[in-house]
């Protein structure tokens, strides 16, 4: 007798592949199908039909545009060599416009790339949700996964769009790069007086905890119970066999509450959403109406007062030694400063003078 | 199969391991409770590192001249900083500066001073840029020494503090060369640009605001500006071997009262470094030969890391480090009376940098 596991499944059926549910589709289905071993240890080993339609098409097409231009520019900043582009890769950015450009469209090097880059995406997730949105109506689904996705988009676009365009600025905007948009990330926090104490943010991090707390609960459920026929979870909706019975009344012993076969996965569709929205409202509330979490933490009590516990320094500190002045575009100068020498300098070991501008901006051609 | 899984994931522990410091790790508790102001360190890579740098201090011989009065009228030509001094603490420095910074040459007086054919020694001339760099170098210790024991302290600093018996100082910098952004030579990159912007530059670095509200605050600083800020801070952190509690309370940067402080100390060093740049590392700009010049031309410039080498304190605070024993060092010295052509008079510009 064949041993049935649900984890790793042990034994693949091999079978003409499946078409799928019979279906009116006014548009051609895909036929290729075949079958992989690999992921068939994973997941079902049918890979295929693959519905790509002209919203698939076009969304992987703008979307490959996009991610072909970010590597091409990140390769362009390492001068075009090969062993630094993948050397270097975790480190390459394609950054957003300066501030002093605003919401104006930059010449390409400045951040017309970003731009470019940011367009072809947003257009390709776009496409791509209206794919998911087309295809769940097609198969006579709700629209669950579609709207959960546009939750993840409001994030994306509040982040790249919404709060560059209240703040006035494209240079808000997160860069495209491994670490660069991780650097975003500590600076916008840093920056607004530590995202910790936006309450928004703290909201979306217990949605997300609880996410995975949720996903933990319920994946373990599942699985303890998978001997009964636990996964097959649809139908226990309306016939609840022994591993649904047996699941919920271990709840019920373990913690006294149980959820529905059905409830659970609203618990986790609502946790999941809200975990991006709640984020979002986060995002867009900063720098456009508070600066400083912070400070609005003690403003609304949310901060203790804590006691000063510093010893004094050992040469005190005299009177507005501890003040400066926000940072800001540079001077043009320092009193008692000589700069003058970054005007023009030898080139080491040739007789080639060059000017600081000549070498900043032609890095190629003095190799 | 599952024997190759097995090696596999017994060379992957292997690897993890390599990148793993020798346990136990000592967290002390800095500040008030629960605000996360906590130092973390090795006690045995600490005392390792302790132990290295202080057995690299040459020992040198003698003592400072308890009564030193100032050589005699005549004694040296061309001597512009070093006035102050009689002719066995002159002779005792110069030795000393010998062993602290041309030691690996194997040149010794030569390194600075000019052999003639006949084979003698011409202390008097400039022709070797070394002797012109290290009379600055000089001044710029004196300077130091003399104006900021805000930040060096009583104990000062010396020759050794930064050179450590080499020609070059470890951690000094270039301007960063476009488009070659070299992830060994960590101070030929990207990251120079930053460093350029605040050592030299003088660029302010604040962008927390000091209000809760955006319209309370006119404060412009954008994501860009904290991110050189960001960059800079972490700088000093590597350069100092030290976490962000060392000198902010983690939960609000910017706020002083919560501050421990050695912020207070790490602000007035980089003014003492902004100083030390602007007024002898800029300057000296026409003396390098083209070997000591960055991939832009310019010469080496100074940085938190050029003294203290990845520790709180340089050198550990190693007392033969210290400048005590150096009269040389402790104040702007006078020129010798009977110098030659051109001796500075010494008055340099030595107000405090700003921020």
């Amino acid at each position: 007798m064949a041993e049935y596991q649900n984890l790793f499944t042990q034994v693949q059926v091999r079978h003409a592949p499946d078409p799928g549910v019979g279906i009116p589709d006014p548009e051609n289905r895909g036929k290729l199908a075949g079958f992989s071993g690999l992921l068939g240890r994973i997941g079902d080993a049918q890979i295929g039909p693959i519905h790509l339609g002209w919203l698939g098409i076009l969304s992987i097409i703008t979307g490959g545009l996009s991610i072909v231009i970010m590597g091409l520019v990140m390769w362009s900043s390492v001068g075009w060599d090969p062993v630094q582009f993948v050397r270097q890769l975790p480190w390459l950015a394609v950054e957003p416009p300066a501030p002093e450009y605003g919401l104006s469209i930059p010449p390409l090097n400045e951040g017309g790339w970003w731009i470019l880059c940011g367009a072809l995406l947003t257009t390709a997730i776009g496409l791509w949700w209206c794919r998911m949105y087309a295809r769940a109506r097609a198969l006579g689904m709700g629209t669950h996964v579609a709207w959960a996705f546009a939750a993840a988009i409001w994030l994306y676009l509040v982040l790249g769009f919404i709060r560059p365009v209240l703040m006035g600025e494209w240079a808000q905007a997160v860069p495209f790069g491994i670490f660069p948009h991780l650097d975003w990330t500590a600076a916008f926090s840093i920056r607004y007086g530590n995202l910790f104490y936006n309450p928004f943010h703290m909201l979306s991090i217990a949605f997300l905890y609880g996410s995975a707390l949720l996903f933990a609960m319920h994946a373990g459920t599942i699985l303890a119970a998978a001997k009964m026929g636990a996964e097959r979870e649809v139908d226990q909706i309306t016939d609840r066999g022994t591993a649904a019975e047996r699941s919920q009344l271990f709840w019920r012993w373990t913690m006294g509450f149980n959820a529905t076969m059905e409830s659970i996965h609203r618990w986790a569709w609502w946790f999941a959403v809200l975990t991006v929205i709640t984020g979002g409202i986060g995002i867009v509330l900063t720098g456009t109406a508070v600066d400083n979490w912070y400070l609005w933490g003690q403003k609304h009590g949310l901060v203790p007062d804590y006691p000063e516990v510093w010893a004094d320094p050992a040469y005190p500190v005299q009177p507005g030694e501890l003040e400066g002045p926000w940072q800001t575009p540079p001077p043009e100068g320092f009193p008692g400063l000589d700069t003058s020498f970054r005007d023009g300098g030898l080139l080491p070991g040739t007789d080639i003078r060059l000017t600081f501008a000549d070498v900043a901006l032609n890095a190629e051609s003095i190799r | 199969m599952k024997k190759q899984l097995l090696i596999l994931s017994a060379a992957g522990a292997l690897l993890a391991i390599q990148a793993c410091e020798l346990p136990p790790v000592e967290t002390s508790q800095l500040g008030f409770r629960g605000v996360g102001m906590e130092h973390v360190a090795n006690p045995s890579t600490l005392q390792d590192s302790m132990e290295s740098v202080a057995a690299r201090i040459p020992q040198l011989a003698g003592a400072p001249d308890a009564e030193m009065e100032p050589a005699p009228a005549g004694t040296w030509e061309n001597v512009q900083y070093l006035g102050h001094l009689s002719e066995a603490e002159f002779n005792r420095t110069m030795l000393a500066m010998t062993a602290w910074v041309a030691q690996e040459t194997g040149q010794g007086c030569n390194y600075c001073h000019v052999i003639e054919d006949d084979g003698t020694v011409n202390f008097v001339s400039d022709d070797i840029y070394t002797k012109v760099v290290s009379r600055d170098m000089i001044r710029m210790t004196q300077d130091l020494n003399a104006n900021y024991p805000e930040h060096v302290g009583e104990t000062g600093v010396n020759c050794w503090t930064c050179h450590m018996g080499e020609v070059l100082p470890n951690n000094y910098w270039f301007y960063a060369a476009d488009g070659e952004r070299d992830l060994e030579r960590y101070y030929v990159n990207e990251g120079a640009r930053q460093t350029e912007r605040y050592l030299l530059d003088q660029e302010a670095i604040r962008v927390i605001s000091d209000q809760a509200l955006t319209g309370d605050t006119e404060n412009t600083s954008s994501i860009q500006d904290t991110e050189y800020a960001y960059w800079v801070m972490i700088q000093m952190s590597k350069d100092l071997g030290v976490n962000c509690t060392y000198c902010h309370t983690t939960a609000r940067f910017s706020d002083w009262d919560e501050s421990p402080p050695q912020r207070v100390t790490a602000l007035r060093g980089v003014g003492m470094v902004r100083h030390a740049n602007a007024e002898y590392m800029l300057p000296l700009q026409d003396e390098w030969p083209a070997n000591r010049l960055g991939p832009m031309g310019d010469g080496p410039k100074i940085q938190c890391a050029t003294c203290h080498n990845g520790a709180f304190q340089p050198q550990y605070g190693a007392e033969a480090s210290h400048a005590t024993e150096w009269p040389a060092f402790q104040v702007l010295g006078p020129p010798h009376n009977g110098a030659g052509a051109d001796a500075d008079d010494g008055d340099e510009d030595t107000e405090d940098g700003e921020n």
